[in-house]
C-alpha cells in the first residue's frame, strides 16, 4: 500500500536539497549523510537513512564541484535510494541489511542521471542569463538581477518529482521485497558490509591525502586490535 | 511629527555618499547565499553575483545612469569558489564605494576580480571541497555506528561552524581591505590546514570499513563470522587496488556486492 504523505514527504525534501546542493548556501545539507538521514527520519525508517547515507557519502566523498566540472549528484542518489529503501519497507521502518543493499544496488546510479539533469537545467539558466543582460541593456535592472531567482525552480520541480516518484516505486516493489527468497535476503545481507568496505576503500582514496592507505591500514588495524583486547578481556571478565 | 521633520530624520539615516548602511550589508551578504541560483556555462556565477551587490549598486548610485553601468560591469563573467566569492564581494564594494565617490576609475573593480576569482577559486576548492568535506564526512559517517542521527548532526554543525565563519570574516575582510585582503588569506596558511585535515578522511574510512566488517561479521553464526568479516576486509583492500588502477568505482561496487550475494546465498 503507498502511503502517499511519505511519497509528498520525500518529494518536498529531494526539491529543497536540490537547492541546497547548489543554488542556495550549500551549508552541506544535501550531502548523502545528512540528506538520506534526514530522508529516513521524514519516512520513519531513520535506521535506512543512517545505513545508506553513511555508505553514499563514502562511496562520494571525493567527488568536488570544481570549476565548471560537475560531479556525480550525490545529493539525489542519497534522497532517491533512501526514499525507496523506507518504501521497500513498507514504509513502517523496519528496514534490514537486505533492503538498504538492494536500495543502493538499484539507485546508486541515480547520482549520474543526476549530473545529466543538472547539465541539461544549465541550459535553462544559459536563458535566464541572456534575459537578465537585454534587461540591464533596456534599463530594467531590477528585472535583469531577479532572473537569478528564476533558475532555482526549475531544479526544485525536477528533483522534487523524481525522489517522489523513488518513494513510490519503493512501495509498489514492496511485496516483491517482502518475498525475497531467503537465501537471496541473506546474500543481500551480506552484500552491504562488502559495500561498505568497497566504499570505505573509495573514500580513501577520495581522501587527496599523502600516504592515505598507510593511514586508513593503521586505523583500520587500531580498531581490529582494540576490539579483540575488548573481547579477550571480557572473555576473562 | 511634522512632515518636514520626519524627511529631516530619514535623511539622518540615510548613509552619507558613497557609503553603505550595515543593512544593506547584510542584505548584501544574505543575497551571497544565492551566488550560484543561475550558474550558467557562459557568465557562470555572473547573475548571481548582480543580484547580491544590486542592494548596495542601489544606495550607492543614485543616477540611473550610473547605476545601470555599474550592474553591467557585474554581469560579466564571474566564478569563483561560493564561499570565498565573500572575500570578493566585500572587496568589490570597497571598489565601488570609492568609485561612486569618484576616487578611483570603474577599471579598477573588474581589475579586482579578474585578479582574485581564480586564485581564491583554487584555495576554496583545496580547501572545503577537497579538504574539509572530506574529512568530516568520512569522520562523522565512522561515528554514525555510536551516534546514529547525531552523528549528521554533528557533521553540520563542524563544517558549517568553519564555513560560515569562514564566509563572514572574508566578506568583512574584502569590504575593509579591498586588495589588501590577500595578505589576510595567505596568513591563514589554509593549504597546510587542509593537508592535516585529508588524513583525518583516510583515517576515518579505514576506521569505519574494520568497524562494519567486525559488526556484520557478529550477526552471523561463529562459523561463518571471521569469513565475513575478513572477506569485507579483503574487499575493501582489493576495492582499493582496483580503484587504483583506473576500475569504474561502479564496477568494483557490482562486482563486490555480486560476490557477496553470492557467498551468502550459496555458502
Amino acid at each position: 500500500m503507498v502511503i502517499w504523505s511519505h511519497v509528498g514527504l520525500a518529494g518536498l525534501w529531494g526539491g529543497l536539497l536540490a537547492l541546497e546542493r547548489r543554488a542556495f548556501l550549500q551549508a552541506m545539507i544535501s550531502r548523502p549523510l545528512v540528506a538520506a538521514t534526514g530522508m529516513g527520519l521524514l519516512l520513519d525508517d531513520l535506521q535506512s537513512g543512517l545505513s545508506i547515507g553513511m555508505v553514499l557519502e563514502l562511496f562520494h566523498l571525493g567527488a568536488a564541484n570544481l570549476g565548471a566540472a560537475l560531479p556525480e549528484n550525490d545529493t539525489f542518489a542519497a534522497t532517491g535510494a533512501t526514499a525507496a529503501a523506507a518504501g521497500f519497507a513498507g514504509g513502517v521502518g523496519l528496514g534490514t541489511p537486505a533492503t538498504w543493499s538492494l536500495a543502493i544496488i538499484c539507485f546508486i546510479g541515480l547520482g549520474q542521471a543526476g549530473r545529466f539533469l543538472d547539465r541539461a537545467l544549465e541550459r535553462y539558466s544559459s536563458r535566464l542569463a541572456s534575459r537578465a543582460l537585454s534587461s540591464a541593456e533596456r534599463g530594467d535592472l531590477t528585472r535583469a538581477v531577479r532572473q537569478n531567482l528564476w533558475g532555482m525552480w526549475p531544479v526544485f520541480v525536477v528533483f522534487a518529482l523524481l525522489t517522489a516518484a523513488c518513494a513510490f516505486f519503493g512501495f509498489l516493489l514492496s511485496p516483491a521485497v517482502a518475498s525475497l527468497p531467503l537465501r537471496l535476503a541473506r546474500g543481500l545481507a551480506w552484500a552491504y558490509p562488502a559495500m561498505a568496505s568497497v566504499a570505505a576503500a573509495i573514500a580513501v582514496r577520495g581522501s587527496h591525502a599523502k600516504n592515505a592507505a598507510l593511514y586508513a591500514a593503521i586505523a583500520a588495524a587500531a580498531v581490529v586490535a582494540g576490539v579483540a583486547v575488548h573481547q579477550l578481556l571480557g572473555s576473562h571478565a | 511629527m511634522s512632515s518636514t521633520a520626519v524627511r529631516a530624520a530619514s535623511f539622518h539615516e540615510q548613509p552619507l555618499s558613497g557609503e553603505l548602511s550595515a543593512a544593506t550589508l547584510l542584505r548584501v551578504f544574505w543575497r551571497s547565499l544565492l551566488l550560484q541560483a543561475s550558474w550558467n556555462p557562459q557568465g557562470m556565477q555572473n547573475l548571481g553575483l548582480a543580484y547580491a551587490l544590486f542592494p548596495a549598486l542601489k544606495s550607492l548610485y543614485r543616477d540611473q545612469n550610473e547605476l545601470m553601468a555599474a550592474v553591467r560591469r557585474h554581469l560579466s563573467f564571474f566564478n569563483t569558489h561560493p564561499y570565498a566569492a565573500a572575500a570578493i564581494l566585500g572587496g568589490v564594494l570597497h571598489h565601488e564605494k570609492k568609485i561612486a565617490r569618484g576616487e578611483e576609475p570603474p577599471d579598477r573593480v573588474l581589475a579586482f576580480k579578474t585578479a582574485l576569482m581564480g586564485p581564491l577559486a583554487a584555495l576554496g576548492d583545496g580547501f572545503f571541497w577537497l579538504s574539509l568535506k572530506p574529512a568530516v564526512g568520512a569522520f562523522c559517517a565512522a561515528l554514525v555506528p555510536f551516534l546514529n542521527a547525531w552523528a549528521a548532526v554533528l557533521f553540520l554543525v563542524l563544517y558549517n561552524a568553519v564555513h560560515l565563519t569562514f564566509r563572514w570574516r572574508m566578506f568583512r575582510i574584502g569590504l575593509a581591505s579591498g586588495d589588501r585582503l590577500v595578505e589576510t588569506v595567505g596568513k591563514a596558511n589554509l593549504p597546510r590546514r587542509g593537508a592535516r585535515l585529508r588524513t583525518v578522511g583516510a583515517a576515518s574510512s579505514g576506521a569505519l570499513a574494520a568497524w562494519l566488517a567486525i559488526v556484520f561479521g557478529r550477526n552471523e553464526p561463529a562459523s561463518w563470522a571471521p569469513l565475513l568479516a575478513g572477506g569485507c576486509l579483503a574487499v575493501g583492500a582489493a576495492s582499493y587496488w582496483l580503484v587504483g588502477k583506473r576500475a569504474g568505482k561502479y564496477a568494483v561496487l557490482y562486482l563486490a556486492a555480486a560476490l557477496a550475494v553470492a557467498a551468502g546465498a550459496f555458502l
